[in-house]
């Protein structure tokens, strides 16, 4: 088979443009910022789409395979972008992410196409030996009826099928694959592609059988003959597709041609008119437009004894409009089924108990006016019922036990409930015509979760759901990570914030509760992943919770309830037959490429581009390399000559801005004020630096020894530092203020948009001017502080790095107004700070004063 | 005839040392000497913001400048609850920054002097704490506390 993946290269995959390399230096911060919003516009467009597909995963949604498709072409596309994004951003630092990229994708495009491999096989395989395994060899359809005739046990018509080799030996054998040439087919054009599946499908009418499969197939049609030689009357069979990519790219239901009533002389030529119906401008439009090869398609036939049916109809195993009841539905008419499936008269129905002995519940028999019986001349006719039959039940009480019997037999071995086709033959014999899952109406739970439950008290009803489902345990809060490893089985894991290192408890909580997050975030996709239900955003669950508290996490309702309800954990179970249908399992194996995160901790030597196993891991990595690149903009600040404008405030900071776009209203080249600053991020920070009282002048009367300088104080060029300026880069959202305050140096990022995926702030304070234990202390002081406003901080002797993420607008700011005040509060602390009881008292200070939960 | 040893081995390294910048306040300073009591040091250094040395705080002055007037009661007039000395007047004061109840140092002395150097600059001028500088640098403190016990010993030996 020719390679589907240097196809899809061709086509679909533009190999990603040499980054534009430009020295950092020479690369304006306007260039880089750009870069940067747009990386965090694909950062937020792969996590939507992400989240959009896992959804999906949750049964509760119809989707077809283009829907698959679609959504792939959007995450390779702004993968890619965000590849090239941070490269430009970094000066190409991170090219390993393409290596990844292409790994990663050519997983994606493999489950995408599941890339059958066609079985070498006899052309025709008698239905004796076929099983459920057989599906690449025989398709769907046949592998069933194989599967319930050998397996189950069960009557059905005798047949064999022409397997998926055989098209392929007839396709080689015409050189079809080059002969059907849809290159210059123009996929907008309804009349190329009319004409172009004309052509194709007269080139397969044309083609010669070759001699050994037309041998095969005649000696396997009457070798049908012969074994129903005792039967009555004449001998037909029906020559039906029976798909092997079933659901998925190529099967466009209800197109291809079915062939009733052939003898078995015409069985050949019913073959190749079948494989000539692949070939619907629909199907071309689809292999032209993903980059396919027409050989891709790959079909192979089922021929099957036709049964001239004296009844029919179709068995429910359970009612499908309630999974509760406990009978069995069985309806049928006299002649042909498929005046049961149209509702053209009213079937005679039958409720039967599955409970042993099943007896009959209900029966209903109406009178029938007409029937559809096979015509003498193939197809179909409608004739009158004959009298003598009109008023009677087309199936006997043991019969319709019989039948009843099987649909449980069925059920047992599928494991799930089953819609069963079956006819009656003119000797009696019930045969099993079609097995296939049975879609229960609605696809949803067949006990609705109630919108809420009277007599029990909701705790919480707000929040966003990341994953539907309903769970309960005892609250476990999370603050650190020391509290994820003590993680108990079954808790409900509750958290002031999300964060992708609960990935450690997942497989252990029975649901994941947050104040704050966001359902495209990374932990959302996590607890999806895992099928934990999660409500995020709730605000106060840290606070109406207490730990220990047994709760029901309704996640599909988006409520909390006090105590352990049985009633709703049974009614949030859910089974949705169509997760098993084969399009939803093209969208599991192509989210296996694209969700499952695996770079959790960016402090990890495997937080590297060889180690992104996912789209998501590229994400992640992305997007932490990008914010750090961002931070490393503002050391740049002080050697830039030009741009940067004073800032006049009432501070005991000289600040010079550098306007990236928006961050600054209305003021002159020179001098602005704080009333020209528009940037949100700095605009709440000063709000804060103004509030706080910073120390005064020194006193004009003490002389002292000022001639004397401590030797604690670690910097050479201590003065100097004192006097360098502080300069902030901002735009509208965005702020890297590098502040020089004292001997300590302190950046502080953030971004403050509408999106709380793109928000954070990082937060680097490094050094000081006393001894280093001294310094020590002020880092803790500053790292406890943090942590009250949710910050996850890293901190090794004087060097501390915080960060917080995700956090709507109104938080950042309220962040910053706090962490201005700490700015302040910290000038010079760590001189005071002797001892860890001090530090203590400094801590309960500033929470006393400066701190609003 | 025994060598007078030098301030080295007897100096208070300036890093065990409490010491504060001039902006901070007298509620601070009082913390910062209750954390420090099993430490035995009663005085506070004073720094400005380029670490240079301005002078010391003591818990005396600490007491005078919470209750300006305390000293100048006449003894019958002295409460025997604490919420006289702790009034809202007395909170307030408590907000005010030390720089303005600092003593400055007027001498200091180097670290390869005597101890009884130190002894005789503490006498002479009357204090009980004395800067220590090293290669022109402030290094330390001595304390008479310190000093004294050095003398004592070699008083009970002879």
């Amino acid at each position: 088979m020719r390679s589907l993946l240097s196809i899809f290269k061709k086509i679909r995959f533009k190999k990603a443009d040499i980054p534009k390399v430009s020295p950092p230096d020479r690369m304006s911060f306007k260039e880089r910022y750009d870069c940067f919003q747009q990386l965090l516009a694909d950062n937020n467009s792969i996590l939507e789409t992400q989240a959009d597909m896992e959804e999906k995963l949750s049964g509760d949604y119809i989707f077809d395979m283009h829907y698959v498709d679609s959504r792939c072409d959007i995450l390779v596309e702004k993968v890619q972008s965000l590849i090239e994004n941070l490269n430009s951003l970094s000066n190409g630092e991170y090219l390993g992410l393409y290596d990844a990229f292409e790994r990663i994708n050519s997983g994606i495009k493999d489950a995408l196409i599941k890339n059958i491999e066609i079985p070498v096989t006899d052309f025709t395989i008698p239905f004796e030996d076929v099983t459920k395994d057989m599906v690449r060899s025989v398709g769907g359809k046949n592998a069933n009826l194989g599967e319930i005739k050998n397996r189950v046990n069960l009557p059905v018509p005798d047949g064999f099928c022409i397997s998926s080799h055989a098209f392929k030996k007839f396709m080689d054998y015409n050189k079809l694959g080059d002969k059907i040439d849809i290159s210059s087919v123009d996929t907008d054009s309804l009349v190329d592609l009319t004409s172009a599946s004309k052509a194709a499908q007269n080139l397969v009418l044309n083609a010669g059988v070759p001699p050994d499969l037309e041998k095969s197939i005649l000696d396997a049609a009457f070798e049908l003959k012969r074994k129903a030689g005792h039967r009555a009357g004449g001998f037909y069979v029906s020559v039906r597709s029976s798909a092997i990519h079933e659901d998925t790219q190529f099967t466009f239901a209800g197109q291809y041609k079915t062939a009733l009533n052939v003898a078995p002389e015409d069985v050949v030529s019913a073959y190749v008119e079948i494989i000539a119906s692949l070939f619907t401008s629909r199907a071309i439009f689809y292999c032209k437009s993903k980059g396919f090869h027409v050989e891709d398609m790959v079909m192979a036939v089922g021929v099957v004894e036709m049964i001239d049916a004296k009844a029919s109809g179709v068995v429910y195993s359970r009612d499908p409009t309630d999974e509760g009841k406990r009978g069995i539905i069985i309806n049928g008419v006299w002649g042909l089924g498929k005046y049961v499936v149209d509702g053209i008269v009213k079937p005679h129905s039958y409720v039967v108990s599955r409970d042993i002995p099943m007896p009959i519940l209900e029966k209903n028999q109406p009178v029938q006016p007409f029937m559809l019986i096979c015509g003498l001349e193939g197809g179909a006719i409608d004739v009158r019922v004959p009298d003598y039959i009109r008023r009677m039940p087309c199936l006997t009480d043991e019969q319709v036990t019989t039948l009843a019997g099987y649909a449980l037999v069925l059920e047992k071995h599928y494991g799930k409930p089953q819609d069963i086709e079956w006819a009656l033959d003119l000797n009696d014999n019930l045969l099993i015509l079609q097995a296939r899952p049975l879609r229960i109406v609605a696809e949803k739970p067949s006990m609705p979760v109630p919108r809420s439950l009277p007599g029990h008290k909701i705790l919480i009803n707000k929040g966003q759901i990341a994953c539907k489902g309903v769970g309960a345990g005892k609250v476990h809060f999370v603050t650190n990570d020391e509290e994820l490893k003590s993680f108990p089985e079954g808790a409900v894991l509750v958290a002031r914030h999300t964060s992708p290192r609960f990935v450690t408890a997942m497989n252990k909580a029975g649901a994941v509760i947050t104040d704050v997050g966001s359902p495209i975030g990374h932990m959302a996709s996590i607890a999806r992943e895992y099928g934990v239900p999660t409500i995020l955003n709730t605000e106060i669950a840290m606070k109406t919770l207490k730990a220990g508290q047994e709760i029901t996490v309704d996640a599909i309702n988006g409520n909390i309830y006090e105590g352990r309800i049985e009633q709703l954990i049974e009614a949030g179970k859910r089974d949705n037959t169509f997760k098993d249908t084969a399009v939803f399992e093209v969208l599991r194996g192509v989210l296996r490429s694209i969700v499952p995160l695996n770079l959790i901790y960016p402090e990890d030597e495997k937080f590297s581009p060889q180690y992104c196993e996912t789209f998501h891991d590229i994400t992640r990595f992305a997007h932490e390399m990008a914010m750090n690149e961002m931070f490393k903009l503002g050391k740049g600040a002080h050697r830039r000559k030009g741009g940067a404008v004073k800032l006049v405030v009432k501070l005991p900071l000289d600040i010079r801005v550098i306007d990236l776009g928006g961050g600054v209203e209305n003021g002159s080249d020179k001098k602005i004020t704080v009333d020209n600053i528009a940037c949100i991020p700095m605009k709440a920070l000063l709000k804060g630096m103004m509030a706080i009282e910073w120390p005064g002048p020194p006193p004009v009367n003490v002389k002292g020894l000022l001639s004397v300088i401590a030797s604690t104080a670690m910097q050479p060029n201590s003065e100097k530092s004192l006097s360098e300026s502080s300069f902030a880069v901002v735009s509208r959202e965005y702020m890297n203020f590098s502040i020089r305050l004292g001997y300590h140096l302190q950046t502080l990022e953030a971004y403050a948009g509408e999106r709380i995926n793109d928000n954070y702030i990082r937060f680097l304070f490094k050094g000081g001017g006393a001894s280093h234990d001294r310094r020590a202390r002020r880092t803790r002081l500053i790292k406890e502080i943090l942590e009250k406003i949710d910050f996850h901080v890293d901190r090794t002797g004087d060097v501390l790095d915080g960060r917080v993420t995700k956090y709507d607008r109104t938080s950042i700011e309220k962040k910053l107004g706090v962490m201005a005040k700490l700015t302040a509060f910290t000038k010079q602390l760590d001189m005071t700070l002797f001892n860890d009881a001090v530090v203590d008292w400094y801590i309960k200070e500033f929470i006393k004063k400066h701190y609003v939960e | 005839m025994a060598k007078i040893k030098n301030l080295k081995g007897l100096m208070v390294p300036i890093t065990d040392y409490p010491h504060m910048p001039y902006w901070a306040t007298l509620e601070e300073a009082v913390v910062l000497l209750n954390f420090s009591y099993e430490t035995a040091h009663d005085t506070i250094l004073v720094f400005d913001e380029s670490y240079k040395l301005m002078g010391v705080l003591d818990q005396k002055e600490i007491l005078r400048d919470i209750h300006p007037g305390f000293s100048k009661l006449s003894p019958e007039k002295v409460s025997d609850k604490w919420e006289k000395l702790i009034s809202t007047h007395n909170l307030d004061q408590l907000k005010k920054p030390i720089k303005d109840f600092i003593t400055p140092f007027n001498i200091i002395i180097d670290v390869e002097d005597p101890v009884l150097k130190a002894a005789h600059l503490m006498l002479k001028h009357d204090i009980d704490l004395l800067p220590v500088k090293e290669s022109e640098k402030l290094a330390g403190v001595v304390k008479m506390h310190d000093i004294f016990h050095e003398i004592a010993a070699f008083i009970l030996k002879s």
